[in-house]
This record gives C-alpha cells, sequence and structure tokens, in this order.
C-alpha cells in the first residue's frame, strides 16, 4: 500500500469524519439507548452503517486497496481518544468492519454501486456477530451454552417452536443486510454527487 | 487534556518500552484463552500485580460498576442456564457446575480486561502507530495527525451545516435529499480543506515514504520479562 500526500490528507480527513460521528452522536446514542432497549437495530448497526457511508466516500477519493482499512484504523485510534475509558471492543469492531469493506469492494473488483453495497452489507453484517465475537474472547465458549440457555428458555416461555426462534435471527441478519447495503448505495450517490460538484 | 492522560503528548518514565507491555499483553490473553481451574486465579494475581506495580497503580475497570454488573450476570445466568440443577433458591433452580464454569468465565473476562487496560495506559498512541507502520501501514503517523486537528474543524463545519439547513426548513419533507445534501456540503467543505493541507505539505517538500522515528529495540528489562512469563508458562501449564 503506498499513498501520495493527497491520498493521505483524504484519509485523514474521512478516518476524522467517522472518528467525530462516534465521538459525538455515538457516545450519545449509547447513553440514551443502551443495547437491552435496541436489540434490532442497535446503535452499533447505525453507527456502523454512518461509518460506512464516510469510508466509502472516502474509497471514491482514494481509489486505492486499503484505503478503508486506513480510515477505519485511524477512526478507532480516535475511538480510542474519546471519552468514557478503555473502548477496545469498539475499537476492534471498526477495524474488522472496515476489513469487512475493504472485502466486499475487493470481491466486486470495480467501484460501482452493487459493490459499495456489498461492502456496506458485509461491514454492518458484523455487527450482528461482534457480540458473539466479544463474549467468546472475554468469557470463553461456555458462554454460548447459556445463550442456547436462555434462547431455550425464552422459547419454552413464549410457547413457540425453536424454528420460530431461527426466524427471528434471521430477521436481525437481513435488517442489517439491508441496512448495509443502503449505506453503500447512499454513499455511492452522495461521493459521485460530491465528485461531480468539485470537477466543476 | 485525555490526549495527554491518553499518553499522546506524555512521555513518562515507564520500567518496560512498548515490547515489555506488548509481550505482557499477550502472555495474559493467550494463558486467559488456555488456561482453566486454579491456574485461572494465578494467572489474576499476576495481572493485577503487574498492573497495579508497573502502570502506575492503574486498575481502573475494577472501580466499575458496570464491570462488576457483568461479572455478576455472567456468573447468575451461567449458574441459571447451565449443568444440571441440584438446589432451588426462591423457586429458581441453581447448578453447582454452572456457578463454577461461570467463575472461569469471569476470572477470565476480569484478566482480559485488566490486560487491556494496562497496555491501553501503559502504551502511547504514538507509538501504536509506529507499531501499525511497522506492519506496512505506511504513512498512518502523518495521516493520524492531519486527523486529529481535522476534528474539530469537522465537528464546526457538521454544526453550521446543520443549522443552515435547519433554519431554512429542512429536514421537514424530503429528508432523505436533505441529508444527502448535508453529506454532501460537509464532504465538499472537508476536502476543500485537505487540499489546503496538501498544498501546505507539497511546499514544504513533505514525503510520507521518508524514514521516520523507529520503534525502539527491546531492553534488558524487556527481555528479562520475557524470560519470566516463560517461566511462568512453563509452572501454570505444567
Amino acid at each position: 500500500m503506498r499513498f501520495t500526500v493527497r491520498d493521505l490528507v483524504y484519509i485523514a480527513i474521512f478516518g476524522a469524519m467517522w472518528g467525530a460521528l462516534e465521538m459525538t452522536l455515538g457516545s450519545y446514542l449509547h447513553l440514551i439507548f443502551p443495547p437491552v432497549v435496541t436489540p434490532l437495530i442497535g446503535v452499533g448497526t447505525i453507527m456502523t452503517s454512518l461509518g460506512m457511508v464516510v469510508a466509502l466516500i472516502g474509497r471514491l477519493f482514494v481509489p486505492k486497496r486499503g484505503s478503508v482499512v486506513m480510515i477505519g484504523v485511524i477512526t478507532a485510534i480516535l475511538k480510542a481518544l474519546s471519552i468514557g475509558g478503555v473502548v477496545l471492543s469498539p475499537m476492534l469492531a471498526i477495524i474488522i468492519e472496515s476489513l469487512l469493506a475493504e472485502l466486499g469492494l475487493l470481491l466486486s473488483r470495480r467501484p460501482s454501486r452493487w459493490g459499495f453495497a456489498l461492502a456496506g452489507s458485509l461491514a454492518v453484517l458484523w455487527t450482528f456477530f461482534h457480540k458473539f465475537f466479544g463474549s467468546y474472547v472475554f468469557l470463553g465458549k461456555g458462554i454460548y451454552e447459556v445463550y442456547l440457555g436462555v434462547l431455550r428458555s425464552g422459547v419454552q416461555t413464549l410457547g413457540i417452536g425453536m424454528e420460530y426462534a431461527y426466524i427471528i435471527i434471521a430477521l436481525f441478519l437481513l435488517v442489517r443486510l439491508v441496512t448495509g447495503a443502503g449505506a453503500g448505495w447512499f454513499a455511492w450517490e452522495v461521493g459521485r454527487s460530491v465528485q461531480a460538484r468539485l470537477a466543476k | 487534556m485525555i490526549w495527554r492522560e491518553k499518553g499522546l503528548l506524555s512521555d513518562r518514565r515507564r520500567p518496560f518500552t512498548l515490547w515489555g507491555y506488548l509481550i505482557f499483553f499477550v502472555w495474559s490473553i493467550a494463558l486467559a484463552i488456555f488456561l482453566q481451574g486454579i491456574g485461572l486465579f494465578f494467572l489474576l494475581g499476576i495481572t493485577v500485580a503487574f498492573s497495579a506495580i508497573f502502570c502506575e497503580g492503574r486498575v481502573r475497570p475494577i472501580r466499575r460498576w458496570g464491570f462488576w454488573f457483568l461479572i455478576a450476570s455472567t456468573l447468575m445466568l451461567s449458574t441459571l442456564f447451565i449443568g444440571d440443577k441440584e438446589f432451588s433458591l426462591l423457586g429458581l433452580g441453581l447448578s453447582p457446575q454452572g456457578f463454577w464454569v461461570g467463575l472461569g468465565m469471569a476470572l477470565r473476562g476480569v484478566v482480559i480486561m485488566l490486560a487491556m487496560t494496562t497496555f491501553s495506559d501503559a502504551v502511547s498512541v504514538v507509538e501504536i502507530t509506529h507499531l501499525f507502520e511497522a506492519v506496512g501501514l505506511k504513512g498512518l503517523g502523518f495521516a493520524l495527525g492531519v486527523a486529529f486537528n481535522m476534528v474539530p474543524t469537522i465537528q464546526e463545519t457538521i454544526d453550521t451545516v446543520y443549522q443552515a439547513i435547519r433554519l431554512r426548513g429542512g429536514f421537514h419533507r424530503q429528508r432523505l435529499a436533505t441529508l444527502k445534501t448535508l453529506a454532501m456540503a460537509v464532504v465538499i467543505n472537508s476536502v476543500r480543506h485537505g487540499d489546503e493541507i496538501v498544498d501546505a505539505a507539497q511546499a514544504r517538500a513533505f514525503n510520507p515514504d521518508r524514514r521516520r522515528k523507529e520503534l525502539p529495540y527491546p531492553t534488558w528489562a524487556d527481555l528479562a520479562l520475557g524470560m519470566a512469563l516463560l517461566s511462568g508458562v512453563c509452572i501454570l501449564t505444567g
């Protein structure tokens, strides 16, 4: 990955934009919407979608492999400096999401609307798995037994079949896929409009 | 002020370099993942002692109620949902096996949290940036410097543009189009500001490929710590 001065400055700008959103809007939303209140679309999903809009617009300005990862790393480091102490879990999430977005862009080869939608979807999809990944890292695989126990207990209490639980999980994934695709689509629209405006 | 507290500006005296703290961080996390039973208690003791002695006595997460809530809920849920129920309390079936599994998970969580806090407190952002550059993210230090300076400017731009749109009746109808206008205005303003920074950097003949300050070499203290931790692995797993 070799970036020019211009590339690095643009990367810094888009990293700062995502970082500013995380430090202000992200902290505020986490405060007013605790994770248990919003299980279907959590604050993480909203913030990742906004972050992807910023990072993917950045990709249009720095059309080089690795630029989204660099934007993600800068955002993660800025997040470390935000109020609220150790935020290693969200920092890790931001870096993994930017890696997944980069993978999506790599799979689509040429920058396109659908490529951006794929990158956004992959990144936002991680918000669902991050909680389980984080739990595994912090607490070990025993926590999965707890999750399954809670799921079975919930199914028993509501008197519904286990298949409904899977449908709910599928719904969670679908919502994230659509939200991420929308973020990618929006990033393409805004990015192209900005480029057209700046070219005048 | 926060940046100084986080070590961005500070150059405080430490017994180990970045390598010592990195070795300890990796060691703690690896052992927390693989160790079971009584070994986890020893690991917790070593991690608490290291954090208290070599990280200016900061054992911050332990002082947070949210952290203890996480630990308590892990213990409670595992006692309720793992293993066969052998006791009953207030009508709830409790499992001793679940309690011990939960205790193991909680200890592991405490160790990892402490190791992470110690690493992030002891190592400055500048050193982490150098570490990233060493693994191939060239120019990250420069980009990070620009990003730090751009954050207040971008926050101000977002606020100004948002207020301007809102005062003109934006967000009442065609919200998506208004949102697009907001995003475009912020990006255009920021990119134009960025172009000025590029001009300034180029006028000073800045070259991102130029060799920058490199990572420090491991000291004798780092090597001694590494050897001690390696012996610790043999004792705890043996």
